[in-house]
């Protein structure tokens, strides 16, 4: 298979993929809210950001009957979202961790918190202390300690399968009616101290 | 609100939207089972007839010549359906319950006259030959004129009398068998 | 009394006119076969469109006539080349297979004794509530799960009960949405080693 071959069937598969969502927004957005929608993808393709979860929000929207004006504005809003993720994320990050990344900026997390969260991790990835990030602030756990507890985390080396334990052993005691900081707090404070380990732990 | 005409519903379905096939099922599922139940006698082969139906129609939408007019062109698809399942299963045996909830909620002392009836006339539908049973149903319970049934079923009209009026004399017989036993 | 001698066909008729009601779930499986089989798509719209058909042109209208022609060409050819696009994507695989995101089977589970129906939707099935795979068996007790197949990576998603409730996941990392005023659940999918 020579270059050239391969470099026009990428052309051709890129272009297929974008036509295919395309075809999803077609379908399922009105005429005006397709073109304004199309726009903004475009010029985030222009801008080498990822465009599928652009096209994930004008689907989301649409999925929950929003109207057009809306679901152009979300649109909107998630590319300059995902601009600011990347200038502070770097441009070698992966498209989930610019999701993960926008999406915590939506929850209230400043581009500050994002680049203390960055430095935490090293070369690690930051999709899931984003992720644990967003869902500590979305449970009211207020953004600074948040933050400060997931940098912690990070910067002890705990790896993302603990940290997925630690989000839920916390969501699992704020059920069972503790107060939010304070279950984030000692849990943190228990996985720093016992260090990152391999092997996942059940709930207590 | 106005009802959306069923042509409406079908544009939007072969624009993509398969969902709003829902509103075409709910529109003429009871009016088409009646038929289906009474066809083939027994609610199983029934709703099996009547969601192969509603199946084929969507599958075959793109070919419904007036979308004004989905409902004769579905019922086409029905009576077919319910004669390909008809040959295919022979005649059953008797099983047949019109509403369970009607049998159920007579009294106790006295079966209600009225389900005992209906059960007399179902086994009495069931003992005629189908072609029979098709044109009776047609002209008597689903009402169409002659043409409308010949342009359904592809029988000519006179034929199409001829099983109506077998039927009648079918059912008056055996109904008064029923009557004088 | 019936009258033994005279049973009038009309009586029966009348009879058997009677309403029948067919089991409420019946229109949900007759949806899920539908769901099953190919969408119809805006070109087999188009082909209606493009059927022969005897047109009579009364030459006042014809001006009119010809001005629809053309945005009627313009629409085709939106529609056009849709269709060359589908076209486009065999191709490209034939001559050089696309990289797919591997993905893992990952199990849903929502717990809703009053639901009839259950989905999961995200950003792995276009947020599509009848996107196959991705409904829920109801296992018993309220018990709704499904065992799907999700790219790894970050995702955000939901369970729609009834077609109609979004319900964040209860078990997962939460994501309030401000931009449609529901909250979503966050997943983020690893690979297996």
């Amino acid at each position: 298979m020579n270059a050239l071959k391969r470099a026009l069937a990428g052309v051709l598969a890129a272009a297929a993929t974008a036509r295919a969502q395309d075809v999803r927004l077609a379908q399922r957005l009105d005429k005006p809210t397709y073109v304004a929608v199309n726009a903004i993808v475009d010029s985030a393709r222009v801008a080498k950001l990822p465009t599928a979860p652009l096209v994930d929000k004008a689907l989301e929207g649409a999925a929950k009957g929003s109207d057009g004006q809306k679901i152009v504005l979300a649109v909107h809003q998630l590319s300059v979202r995902m601009t600011s993720a990347r200038r502070v994320l770097g441009t070698s990050s992966s498209p989930d961790e610019i999701k993960a990344a926008a999406t915590a900026l939506d929850a209230g997390v400043s581009e500050r918190d994002l680049e203390r969260v960055k430095s935490a991790g090293g070369k690690r990835p930051v999709t899931m202390p984003l992720a644990v990030l967003t869902d500590l602030v979305g449970r009211q756990v207020p953004i600074a300690t948040a933050t400060t507890l997931v940098v912690q985390l990070s910067r002890s080396g705990v790896k993302d399968p603990d940290l997925a334990l630690f989000q839920r052993n916390v969501r699992a005691d704020i059920d069972r009616g503790a107060d939010p900081t304070v279950a984030a707090t000692t849990r943190a404070r228990g996985l720093v101290a016992r260090g990152s380990t391999s092997k996942t732990k059940p709930a207590q | 609100m106005e009802a959306v005409s069923d042509a409406v519903i079908v544009e939007r379905v072969l624009r993509g939207n398969a969902e709003a096939f829902g509103s075409l099922v709910e529109r003429y599922r009871d009016r088409y089972a009646r038929y289906a139940l009474h066809m083939l006698g027994n609610r199983e082969d029934a709703e099996e007839a009547l969601q192969d139906a509603f199946t084929r129609a969507y599958r075959s939408l793109a070919r419904c010549d007036d979308p004004e007019r989905f409902g004769a062109w579905l019922f086409r698809i029905l009576v077919n359906r319910c004669r390909t399942l008809g040959a295919r299963r022979g005649r059953r045996a008797k099983t047949f319950v019109f509403d369970e909830t009607a049998l159920l909620s007579a009294s106790e002392d006295h079966p209600a006259e009225q389900g005992a009836w209906r059960e007399e006339i179902d086994r009495a539908l069931q003992r005629l030959r189908p072609e029979q049973r098709e044109a009776f149903l047609l002209k008597y319970v689903e009402e169409l004129g002659y043409d409308e049934m010949s342009r359904l079923t592809g029988v000519g009209v006179s034929a199409l009398k001829m099983r109506v009026m077998r039927a009648c004399d079918r059912l008056r017989e055996l109904l008064s068998e029923v009557h004088s036993a | 009394m019936r009258d033994d001698d005279n049973v009038k066909i009309r009586d029966v008729a009348r009879a058997l006119r009677e309403p029948v009601r067919v089991d409420a779930s019946f229109n949900e499986r007759v949806m899920r076969v539908v769901r099953e089989l190919p969408k119809h798509s805006h070109l087999s719209f188009w082909r209606r469109w493009a059927m022969p058909r005897t047109i009579t042109v009364r030459p006042l209208a014809a001006s009119l006539a010809a001005a629809s022609l053309v945005l009627f060409a313009l629409v085709g050819l939106w529609h056009v080349s849709d269709d060359l696009d589908r076209a486009a994507k065999p191709i490209a695989k034939a001559i050089f297979p696309p990289k797919v995101a591997p993905e893992q089977h990952v199990q849903f589970v929502l717990v809703a004794p009053d639901a009839k129906k259950v989905a999961v939707v995200g950003d792995f099935n276009g947020w599509d509530p009848s996107h196959l795979g991705y409904q829920a068996q109801h296992r018993g007790g309220g018990v709704w799960a499904v065992t799907a197949s999700v790219p790894i990576g970050h995702h955000r998603y939901s369970f729609v009960v009834d077609d109609s409730l979004w319900v964040a996941d209860p078990t997962a990392p939460r994501v309030v949405d401000n931009d449609f005023g529901t909250t979503n659940s966050a997943i983020v999918v690893e690979e297996q080693r």
